[in-house]
């Protein structure tokens, strides 16, 4: 990886300058840039440019792609700060402290500037141990400021980059109880939040050096920007694998009240946050799950559902109550009950989403729908008679393919009655018909052309029930219209046996040699 | 699911049951709404164009959701799932210019013709020699009928009992009636004779499906057998003699 960094292109600096061998590094830098650069934004890590008290660098200044030059000279300039900082650190003189805070100060500008900051330089250069050394305790709050502001952002980048701050996780952990100045609380609560974001392995480091009390109690602090960042690096903490952390959290005293005072109050962006700690706690964790099922927490989702137009918001909003709809099999038993307010409530709300222009949003509403779909047949009746069809409908010819996969489920759920003891769902014939007569079987025909495995069952099955519970024996004929003994027919060829079976039984029962005669 | 050999009777045809799914937080199921997160939150300091932005999304999407071609002996790699139907229609769909029978590769096809339509294939079949190739690819193995050839794919490659290389074209209402009554009539053994006879309902559904010559076959071949570029009518000798075919 560390091939594809704009500083291992920089071997000849004289020869960049001029001529078409410039051009040709540059582009061959623009491609590398490009796979870089997509990586490092998905990253769940963020690069702190403004720090809590508002200073730093205008965002943007430097945005565009680091040529050679630039990036030769940036390294440099970061190999001599970790210089300077190394001889401010071992300098005992007047105005010592002073001369610490400048050289931290020189460095943090030089890794908050451009969209690659020059970490790896500064790695080389010594600057982990000196870091470490100006957060022991006692040191100014300034000094504590800047130096934890450096490791946020060598951490920010790449995975052997984010794990040299181990040395420094103790410290970090330490400053973020009551005792430390807000500001210098939450910039090491950011750093530690991109060391989580890293993955599993620093995960459970940070969670057995005790990093999860302290982070919880700063949710419960008055101000917002602590709040947030508190917020943030504990989404990235608890998303797991492992739910230990996330059923750890739910049960700090004050944190449920803290997350439904800001799901309730708080402006879009921490309530954005907080939405993404919902997110895991109820994706994770059963116990959490429950505790959210049987407080507001889903009157508040709906709210938010309903009056935010940021897509920001929505996705983690829609998603926690997806996750609580999903987990808990309580939810739509004893809280979303047909004919409550609240259950009209969030139908309203997930048909909003699929009004939207959003891919995510239609995509996960209709999984969630799907879910409510899966419920009695008093939950199915609401949707098949609610605004939301009419969509599904829509969408199911028209949308994107992973929207059309769940809007299948939502259809032909609607159409089962709920799996009792015996294993065979009956037909709910009603909705079988009115469906099929404004129609979706053609939709369902597409999914069974599909490559995936997924889709392509979901669409014959959907086909074994039109075949079968269609009145008058019209099934097969209205299959057929729709070229899906054709669909089925390529089948015979295909590698996967299940699919190969259902296809071929299909056809064998309803188009064999007797199809068509007693008409 | 389980499997079952005799799919007629229906006894385990996953049927639609509706259930509530739950997806783990690292699941695919989430993974483009997490990498939207992503984005949005960096937008503001990163200032994407509209442009920017999807092409993004498009890399994004065409790593996660890259595919390979699910039809037995391809193996082809799909960058998306859209692609399948094109890459599909191209190279699957290689279809008979007598019968317009469409089979997914070229060398499903050329056996095929010889064994539907070609009169020196029946003259060899009915002097004994084995001209039953094996259908998949590096088998080798050749029978003296259909009905062993069907018998070796069920028992070697785990083909489906339900089966049947020879499909029949679906026939006129009118000639399934007439088919209906015939067999009422005729209690004859189910034995497939190494005999060939035309027979005139096959003509009549041929016939009807020659007006609908297809010209496509565009599907790679490795193996060449002269009659992969049949473009119009290039008919073969006229005894047309389909094995027959019972169930």
């Amino acid at each position: 990886m560390a091939d594809d960094s704009p500083a291992s292109h920089r071997r000849d600096p004289i020869k960049s300058s001029v001529g078409s061998v410039a051009a040709q590094r540059r582009r061959q830098n623009a491609v590398t840039v490009g796979k870089e650069r997509r990586e490092s934004l998905v990253r769940a890590k963020r690069l702190c440019r403004v720090g809590p008290s508002g200073d730093g660098d205008v965002p943007g200044e430097e945005n565009d792609m680091v040529t050679d030059e630039k990036g030769f000279l940036l390294d440099a300039q970061t190999s001599s700060a970790v210089e300077d900082l190394k001889s401010a650190v071992a300098y005992q003189g007047k105005g010592a402290m002073q001369k610490r805070v400048n050289a931290l100060r020189e460095l943090r500008r030089l890794l908050s500037k451009s969209e690659f900051p020059p970490v790896e330089a500064a790695l080389k250069a010594g600057a982990i141990p000196l870091l470490v050394q100006c957060l022991s305790f006692g040191s100014p709050d300034e000094q504590l400021l800047e130096a934890a502001w450096c490791l946020t952002n060598i951490a920010a980048g790449k995975p052997e980059e984010t794990k040299a701050l181990l040395p420094a996780l103790p410290l970090l952990i330490a400053h973020l109880g009551e005792r430390s100045s807000l500001p210098v609380a939450e910039q090491c609560a950011w750093a530690l939040g991109n060391v989580a974001g890293e993955g599993e392995e620093l995960r459970n480091v940070l969670l057995s050096q005790g990093a999860l009390p302290p982070l919880a109690r700063m949710m419960l602090r008055n101000k917002g920007s602590t709040v947030r960042t508190a917020a943030w690096a504990l989404s990235n903490l608890i998303k797991g694998p492992d739910p230990k952390a996330a059923t750890e959290l739910i049960k700090v005293d004050g944190l449920l009240d803290a997350i439904l005072r800001h799901l309730r109050k708080s402006d879009e962006e921490l309530a954005t946050e907080v939405a993404w700690v919902v997110v895991y706690l109820s994706a994770l964790s059963n116990f959490a799950t429950g505790v959210l099922v049987k407080s507001d927490a889903i009157l508040l989702l709906v709210e938010r559902l309903a009056t935010s137009n940021s897509l920001q918001l929505l996705i983690p909003v829609l998603r926690s109550l997806g996750n609580l709809v999903a987990g808990d099999s309580h939810t739509t038993s004893t809280v979303l009950i047909p004919g409550h307010e609240i259950t009209d409530g969030v139908i309203k709300v997930l048909v909003k989403c699929l009004k939207s222009d959003h891919r995510v949003l239609k995509k996960e509403a209709s999984w969630v729908l799907s879910n409510i779909a899966a419920g009695s047949i008093e939950h199915k009746q609401l949707i098949y008679s609610s605004e939301a069809v009419p969509l599904l409908l829509r969408l199911l010819s028209t949308a994107p393919f992973d929207i059309r996969k769940e809007v299948a489920y939502v259809l032909g759920n609607l159409c089962v009655t709920p799996t009792g003891g015996d294993g065979k769902p009956n037909l709910i014939e009603e909705h079988l018909v009115s469906l099929v007569q404004r129609g979706c079987l053609s939709g369902f025909i597409d999914l069974v052309r599909s490559a995936d495995v997924e889709a392509a069952r979901l669409g014959l099955q959907f086909m074994e029930l039109v075949l079968r519970g269609m009145p008058n024996g019209d099934g097969p004929k209205l299959v057929e219209q729709e070229d899906g003994i054709d669909a089925m027919e390529r089948y015979q060829f295909h590698e996967n046996e299940d699919l190969r079976n259902m296809a071929n039984g299909l056809v064998d029962k309803y188009f064999g040699e007797n199809y068509g005669i007693d008409e | 699911m389980a499997m079952v050999v005799d799919y007629k009777h229906d006894s385990s045809f996953p049927y639609w049951t509706s259930i509530r799914r739950r997806f783990a937080p690292d699941s695919p199921f989430f993974s483009s709404g997490n990498i939207e997160r992503e984005l949005l939150a960096k937008q503001v300091a990163l200032d994407f164009t509209e442009d920017e932005r999807n092409q993004l999304e498009k890399m994004i999407d065409t790593d996660a959701r890259g595919v390979f071609c699910p039809i037995v002996g391809c193996g082809a790699r799909l960058t998306l799932l859209e692609d399948f139907e094109d890459h599909y229609n191209t190279r699957h769909t290689a279809s008979c210019s007598v019968c317009s029978r469409v089979y997914p590769t070229s060398r499903l096809l050329s056996i095929h013709v010889s064994e539907a339509h070609d009169s020196f294939f029946q003259a060899k079949v009915a002097r004994g020699y084995a001209m039953y190739e094996c259908l998949v690819e590096g088998c080798d193995l050749k029978f003296k009928n259909y009905k062993g050839r069907q018998q070796h794919l069920v028992d070697k490659h785990k083909f489906p009992t339900s089966f049947e290389f020879f499909k029949k074209a679906h026939p006129s209402k009118k000639q399934r009636l007439k088919n209906q009554r015939k067999r009422a009539v005729n209690k004859k053994d189910e034995e497939v004779s190494s005999k060939m006879e035309v027979e005139n309902e096959m003509m009549e559904g041929l016939v009807s499906a020659v007006s609908k010559l297809s010209t496509s076959d565009s599907s790679p071949s490795t193996v060449s057998f002269g009659r992969r570029n049949a473009r119009g009518l290039t008919f073969v000798p006229r005894s047309v003699q389909p094995p027959l075919q019972k169930k």
